[in-house]
């Protein structure tokens, strides 16, 4: 297994505008969720063998300031990893702390872009890695 | 490395016929300034405003603050490969409009923007409430993207500080600062028995929105490297950042970083600055090994005593703080930290998303979650349409009497992990 997740990696994300883009370069999942039903998902993947490519607390955005998230996880399933188990139960922790708040519709494609950004960015930086 | 900073006290600013600095009164001319930014396309209209301080002004949506210099002697110029061209800076003299800021504003991504206010309780948590700011409030085309408007808006703002830093140049210095930085066995050969103690800056790189410049260079594409401390006086990194107003590094606060002035100001006497490294925070977790694996290796090559570490922004960077913390410990170099916490409104939540036995010495620069109620002022500079939108806003927080309750995250450089807040505790 690459340590850096060859292959079309899967995607989880409830984002409509991440899961649009990248659903022919991706193995998209995409839920119509909260971010906590995402990153909840997410952990019931690395349980399974997958290995987190990409940290689910990104963009220095809480939890509860942005409805949106995309997260890469290696399409290849080994042994539960380590570091992958540890960072996605301190994501959940951190975002249970967090009470959700109703947002303005107009807010939303914002939150969308930056999420979008963040995911792009991160999967730009990963093709110098393979 | 020496360089001779000369600060030039700015107690006031005024619009006027002609740019100039007379009697410490900076006057400008914005139908010039306006001309110059408009030659980029991208932006379809600017405007210009001043906010001094003890005013009764809030400017929101704040995106940078940048403060004029200007080089005078030595090799390269401010903004060194991204408004001048590329050259090695660091060296020689510098001068500085101190007092003075360019405030750029505009809706970008409108819920990472900060909020300052230049009177009352919210101009106590920015140190940007103490400075005389031209604000500059960018309009840009039609259907161009954020990540567009971010560029055009960072490079908008740094031209006029760079323009406006011009005319320090003449000018003779109220107060003078030398910053004499020596190789490494000139160092050691100088303070035989002093720790040699190093700094290790994380700069915020997380991608489109979130990015930080060094000499140009996307740091998110850079490997983990040194740098002279007197290179970031000289504008070496630029900030490109939309993340939560209180803990992200304006390129203000990388000209002016207190770890640095501090180190040198104990430079010689309690410990030998001896070395700066800076490293990214990339979203995708191999980056975050690959950096934090260099920035031990560079801390072990160098055999430092100690290093402080400064984080930037909050979460997912938590990450690589404790990467950093837990493998330049592992090489027998002690550590401390410097970061701020996210422990929920009444504090008693766990501050940080991650942590390590070996982060055992760390500096907080406060509660981003505290609530604090803003008092209504007389002058809005750009809009409050994003106000409760913005990191620590709340829905419907703009209450009837004009008053806004925010946590702190929404206030410029209200928790910054540099140290530069007007507020401590001890």
């Amino acid at each position: 297994m690459s340590a850096f997740g060859g292959g079309t990696n899967i995607l989880v994300t409830n984002n409509p505008m991440a899961s649009e883009l990248f659903e022919s370069t991706l193995q998209v999942e995409y839920l119509s969720a909260s971010l906590l039903d995402v990153l909840v998902r997410v952990r019931n993947l690395v349980h399974s063998g997958h290995t987190l490519l990409t940290h689910p607390l990104s963009g220095s955005v809480k939890p509860n300031e942005t409805h949106y998230k995309s997260v890469l996880l290696s399409k290849s399933r080994g042994k539960a990893d380590a570091q992958s188990v540890q960072i996605i139960g301190e994501c959940i922790l951190a975002a249970q702390r967090f009470n959700a708040r109703q947002l303005p519709a107009r807010y939303l494609r914002d939150m969308q872009i930056v999420d979008l950004s963040i995911i792009s960015s991160a999967l730009e930086t990963k093709k110098t890695n393979s | 490395m020496k360089l001779e900073v000369g600060y030039i006290r700015i107690c006031d600013i005024s619009f006027a016929e002609a740019t100039e600095v007379k009697e410490g009164t900076l006057y400008v001319n914005a139908k010039e300034l306006e001309s110059m930014v408009l030659e980029d396309e991208r932006i379809a209209a600017v405007c210009f405003d001043i906010a001094r301080p003890g005013e009764s002004v809030r400017i929101t949506p704040v995106k940078d603050v940048i403060e004029p210099r200007a080089k005078v002697e030595g090799p390269g110029d401010i903004f060194p490969g991204v408004i001048t061209k590329m050259s090695t800076v660091g060296m020689g003299k510098t001068h500085v409009l101190r007092g003075a800021a360019v405030v750029t504003v505009g809706k970008i991504v409108g819920f990472q923007e900060g909020i300052i206010d230049m009177s009352g309780l919210g101009a106590e948590y920015t140190p940007f409430s103490k400075t005389n700011n031209l604000v500059v409030n960018f309009t840009p085309k039609e259907g161009l993207s954020p990540h567009e408007y971010e560029a055009a808006a960072r490079h908008a703002g740094l031209t006029i500080a760079y323009t406006l830093g011009k005319l320090s140049a003449a000018l003779t210095p109220d107060e003078t600062k030398v910053y004499e930085f020596p190789s490494m066995v000139e160092g050691i050969k100088k303070y035989p028995d002093l720790p040699r103690v190093g700094y290790v800056q994380m700069l915020q790189s997380q991608g489109l929105l979130h990015d930080t410049y060094v000499y140009g260079v996307d740091m998110k594409k850079s490997i983990t490297t040194m740098l002279c401390p007197t290179e970031t006086m000289d504008g070496a990194i630029i900030s490109g950042n939309c993340v939560s107003a209180c803990d992200k590094n304006t390129t203000y606060h990388h000209q002016n970083n207190p770890v640095i002035e501090d180190l040198f100001a104990e430079h010689g006497k309690t410990l030998n600055f001896a070395a700066m490294v800076i490293t990214n925070e990339n979203v995708y977790l191999a980056d975050k090994e690959r950096s934090s694996d260099w920035t031990a290796k560079l801390v072990d090559y160098l055999d430092l005593d100690g290093v402080i570490i400064s984080q930037e922004g909050f979460g997912n960077p938590d990450t690589d703080l404790i990467m950093n913390c837990k493998k330049i410990e592992a090489t027998g170099t002690r550590t401390v930290i410097i970061t701020n916490e996210y422990a929920g409104r009444d504090g008693t939540s766990q501050s940080l998303a991650d942590a390590d036995p070996s982060a055992d010495a760390l500096v907080t620069a406060g509660n981003s979650n505290q609530v604090v109620t803003l008092p209504k002022l007389d002058r809005v500079i750009g809009t409050l349409e994003y106000t409760e939108k913005i990191a620590g806003g709340f829905a419907g927080n703009i209450v009837a009497d004009g008053s806004i309750t925010v946590e702190l995250q929404a206030i410029t450089g209200a928790t910054n992990e540099l140290g530069f807040n007007l507020m401590s505790a001890r």
